[in-house]
């Protein structure tokens, strides 16, 4: 049905343990959701039934960032909620990536004022970024498709993962 | 009669064309003449009345229409910065009054010059005034007299500006890149110095050569 039908014979293979875990990871990733806008709609619809993320291992939605490894930013980040965005993603274990979701978390979007933070790359990393005023589910499942891609190319014992 | 405020409008059907002075709004009909004659000017729009004061003379107009006729709802308090306008003062503090039974609103515009730095508060006469009061002296820095709790309502605490007066700059003064930047750099966490604007650490969005990418092919905007 799954693997082991794939593995057929004796049920065992030989991997890299790093292709191995690199594999688990990207698989199951744990989003915390970070929505403080209408991207967060659109992130909630991506979650739901329709499109339904956990078709691609990334259901279990923790709003604790200490059990989750990928933060999806969705939504306008001002003065007062950049100090808080940062500690949550600092309370995030290693390894970690980030999903900057829409034009307002990537740049500004149309609000160039003085209250709002014009990306907040500028003070976090972030992995990928979605374009989309809001952008549909669409293009944030393929932001996790893209935050797979670059988990399969990580190295275990680069500083990513903790070593 | 100050040239800053349009003339007023006379109510559709009310006037008949030959009497040429509209009759006083009932509101300010009903007024003790000495508060009554404060009022520099009564201005309508969309049906809804608002009366120019000076201040402090707006206190014992709202002591008397909370009171005596019974506007029980602040709406709100709010100001207004006239700078570079020909006006007599550059402040006015406009408070919005409803009366609940007879629907009826009621605008009090008070001038307030640019030296004088507070008004009297009006949180013994509608506990509604606590958050009013501190919005507006969060954007304008407006002292509201008699506010027991006059701290920022909605910028952070620490900030250094009154972002809503006119002489403050729509994009700020560099507060919001006043942060560090945190990222990861093997196991620990590091938090560096606040980086010179426009700065990327992902996949160069907004790198220096795409800001000057943009800032050639952009042209400046017409007036």
């Amino acid at each position: 049905m799954g693997l082991e039908s794939m593995i057929g014979g004796e049920g065992f293979l030989t991997t890299k343990i790093n292709d191995l875990v690199n594999w688990g990871r990207k698989n199951a990733l744990w989003p915390m959701p970070f929505g403080t806008a209408c991207c967060a709609i659109e992130m909630m619809a991506t979650f739901s039934g329709r499109y339904d993320i956990s078709r691609f291992g990334a259901e279990v939605v923790r709003f604790t960032p200490r059990q989750s490894d990928l933060l999806i930013v969705s939504g306008r980040i001002c003065l007062k909620m950049m100090p808080v965005l940062q500690k949550i993603y600092r309370q995030m274990p290693e390894p970690k990536w980030v999903i900057s979701m829409g034009a307002c978390a990537s740049c500004g979007g149309v609000f160039d004022t003085y209250t709002m933070i014009q990306g907040v790359d500028q003070f976090i990393p972030v992995d990928v970024y979605v374009p989309g005023c809001p952008p549909r589910p669409e293009s944030l499942l393929d932001a996790v498709f893209e935050v797979q891609k670059i988990v399969s190319g990580e190295k275990l014992d680069s500083g990513k993962h903790g070593s | 009669m100050s040239d800053d405020t349009p003339p007023p409008e006379t109510p559709p059907g009310d006037a008949s064309p030959s009497n040429q002075q509209p009759a006083p709004h009932p509101v300010r009909a009903a007024l003790p003449p000495l508060i009554e004659s404060r009022i520099l000017d009564e201005v309508t729009h969309g049906g809804q009345t608002g009366f120019i004061v000076r201040t402090p003379d707006q206190r014992a107009i709202l002591e008397h229409l909370r009171f005596e006729q019974n506007f029980e709802f602040l709406k709100d308090i709010t100001a207004i910065d006239f700078l570079g306008r020909d006006t007599i003062e550059r402040f006015q503090v406009v408070y919005v009054l409803y009366r609940i039974p007879d629907k009826l609103n009621i605008r009090l515009h008070a001038w307030l010059p640019e030296e004088v730095e507070s008004v009297p508060s009006v949180v013994d006469l509608w506990d509604s005034a606590r958050w009013s009061e501190r919005e507006t002296h969060d954007m304008f820095g407006i002292v509201f007299d008699g506010n027991p709790d006059l701290r920022r309502l909605l910028m952070p605490e620490d900030f250094p500006a009154f972002p809503l007066l006119k002489d403050y700059p729509l994009k700020g003064r560099g507060e919001r890149r006043q942060f560090p930047l945190v990222r990861p750099r093997g196991n620990e966490m590091v938090e560096d110095a606040p980086l010179p604007y426009p700065v990327s650490i992902g996949r160069g969005m907004h790198t220096p050569e795409y800001v000057e990418e943009v800032q050639r092919e952009s042209k400046p905007r017409k007036k």
